[in-house]
């Protein structure tokens, strides 16, 4: 976990560093608990031990039933095995599905691949909160409706959907309701008993766990059940198979334990940076907020500013790592969907900088960030050949 | 090969520009395409360019481009505008082939200079 001096790093949506008690159990497992935990042997009976462990870890972060956790590779397989596994496996009752503009690609494209093998998705856009109400997800349900899936934190804007209100709709309607909760888990409180979600999407590396493993939550419910995507040995119920990486798992574990005796008292710090931050720059002209400061997640801070082109406005925050847009998609042009489907114009979607704080950043790395984004507009826009440009 | 999009060069040009700015009756060149707007000023004496200036608002490829047209022709003749070659300062600032829209942009830009030195002699 240590910092480069010359980088401030303010792209904990993108990924967060491994915390050292993360590390620390990968490495011991990697050399005491090798074994293929499949194997029915001692030493592979020790290997399932720590992935039972690191299951009850998590199961008690989300307070769900451990064994309902399926262990992926991140996010993005656990949200294509969610969508394409229910979409599929209730086909014959209908082929309707409901997602929002506002998605992460990896169900974005997911849905669009599902549109190309027949289905028919209703794509809502969000108010200009960037939230769905209750009633505008109930009003573009249907009959044939099998599917809803909306994001819990948003990973751009750091918008908070209700989705205990959105769950209860989905019940309603004898619907099943997948929520992309990558940036969630770990981050905001989650408890799936009072929380109606059939299936959960996580990924360890957005809560100090290591990248590459995630998992996803099957709620033992009639009509929830998924098709696989993939066959082979027979692994976690036939669902998802291959052998369990299990320093991973276990890192995963480690990391949901330290979140949740941590999330409580970091939400505050959280709130603290990024307050600290508002207030350093939101009386730049033109500036504007992407998000909601009271609602939202506190660790993320998106804002646009007009008149200052954003490529050049990232290259000019130097030494600050930051994002444009979704990280995932930092190598695309494109302005972001997300923004443009909140209304933003490409102009200023492409001005947008996503800030995203964690346990390391200080406030005098939020001050320097206030600084240093000040400084990057002044320079810019006295770059240009004029201000309405 | 490099993960950065940014070449040393064009990391300098755009961090510490010489030639931002205006000129006192200079003579102006623009273009406003691809979503930027680039603005070149030069004063001219006979057939020399004795100084030349940038505006841009636009990525950090064409701002370090903008900075680098105008070390290479300021103190030459107006005539070594019509020899602008985008391949070339692509290849000297290894700038990556999906800006070359963007470079021709400055090549428009550098066009209409020279021709509104034309128009003004």
């Amino acid at each position: 976990m240590t910092r480069r001096p010359e980088d401030v790093y303010l792209d904990y949506a993108a990924t967060t560093p491994v915390d050292d008690r993360v590390v620390a159990r990968m490495l011991d497992i990697q050399t005491t608990a090798f074994a293929n935990p499949a194997s029915n042997h001692a030493a592979g009976r020790r290997s399932m031990t720590v992935v039972a462990s690191a299951a009850r870890q998590l199961g008690e972060l989300l307070n769900v039933n451990p064994d309902l956790l399926l262990w992926t590779s991140g996010a993005t397989e656990s949200n294509n095995l969610a969508i394409l596994g229910a979409a599929r496996h209730r086909a014959h009752r209908g082929k309707h599905l409901v997602t929002m503009r506002t998605e992460h690609k990896a169900v974005v494209d997911v849905f669009q691949q599902l549109e190309k093998q027949g289905f028919s998705v209703t794509w809502l856009h969000p108010d200009a909160n960037g939230r769905v109400t209750p009633d505008g997800l109930a009003a573009v349900l249907r009959e044939d409706t099998q599917l809803v899936s909306i994001m819990h934190v948003n990973n751009e804007t750091g918008i908070v959907q209700d989705i205990a209100t959105l769950g209860a709709v989905c019940r309603q309607h004898d619907v099943l309701f997948h929520v992309d909760a990558a940036q969630a888990v770990g981050k905001v409180p989650l408890d799936l008993q009072e929380m109606p979600v059939d299936l959960l999407s996580l990924t360890g590396h957005k809560f100090y766990g290591p990248q590459g493993i995630g998992a996803l939550y099957v709620a033992d419910r009639v009509g929830t059940r998924i098709e696989p995507l993939m066959w082979g040995g027979g692994q976690q119920r036939r669902l998802r198979p291959g052998t369990l990486p299990v320093a991973l798992i276990a890192g995963l574990g480690m990391a949901a334990e330290i979140s949740a005796s941590v999330l409580e008292a970091e939400n505050l710090r959280l709130a603290e940076l990024r307050d600290t931050l508002w207030q350093g720059i939101r009386k730049i002209d033109g500036l504007q907020l992407n998000g909601d400061l009271g609602s939202g997640y506190p660790g993320i801070l998106n804002v646009g500013i007009h008149n200052v082109e954003g490529e050049s406005l990232l290259l000019a925050l130097e030494p600050l790592c930051v994002a444009t847009g979704s990280a995932c998609n930092s190598q695309n042009q494109e302005p972001s969907a997300v923004l443009r489907a909140m209304g933003r114009s490409d102009l200023e979607a492409h001005s947008a900088i996503r800030f995203s704080f964690g346990r390391q950043t200080s406030i005098d790395d939020v001050k320097f960030a206030a600084q240093t984004y000040r400084s990057a507009v002044k320079r810019l826009r006295a770059m240009a050949p004029e201000h309405d440009a | 090969m490099s993960s950065d999009p940014y070449s040393a060069v064009v990391r300098e040009y755009f961090r510490n520009p010489k030639h931002v700015g205006d000129l006192e009756a200079a003579v102006i060149g623009y273009f406003l395409d691809q979503g930027m707007h680039i603005r070149l000023a030069a004063t001219v004496a006979g057939e020399q360019i004795t100084e030349m200036r940038f505006r841009v608002w636009g990525c950090p490829h064409v701002v370090a481009a903008a900075e680098a047209t105008c070390r290479k022709y300021q103190g030459g003749p107006v005539a070594n505008l019509e020899e602008f070659d985008s391949a070339r300062i692509m290849q000297d600032l290894a700038i990556p082939i999906e800006k070359t829209g963007r470079i021709l942009v400055l090549e428009d830009t550098v066009r209409s200079l020279a021709q509104a030195i034309r128009d003004s002699a």
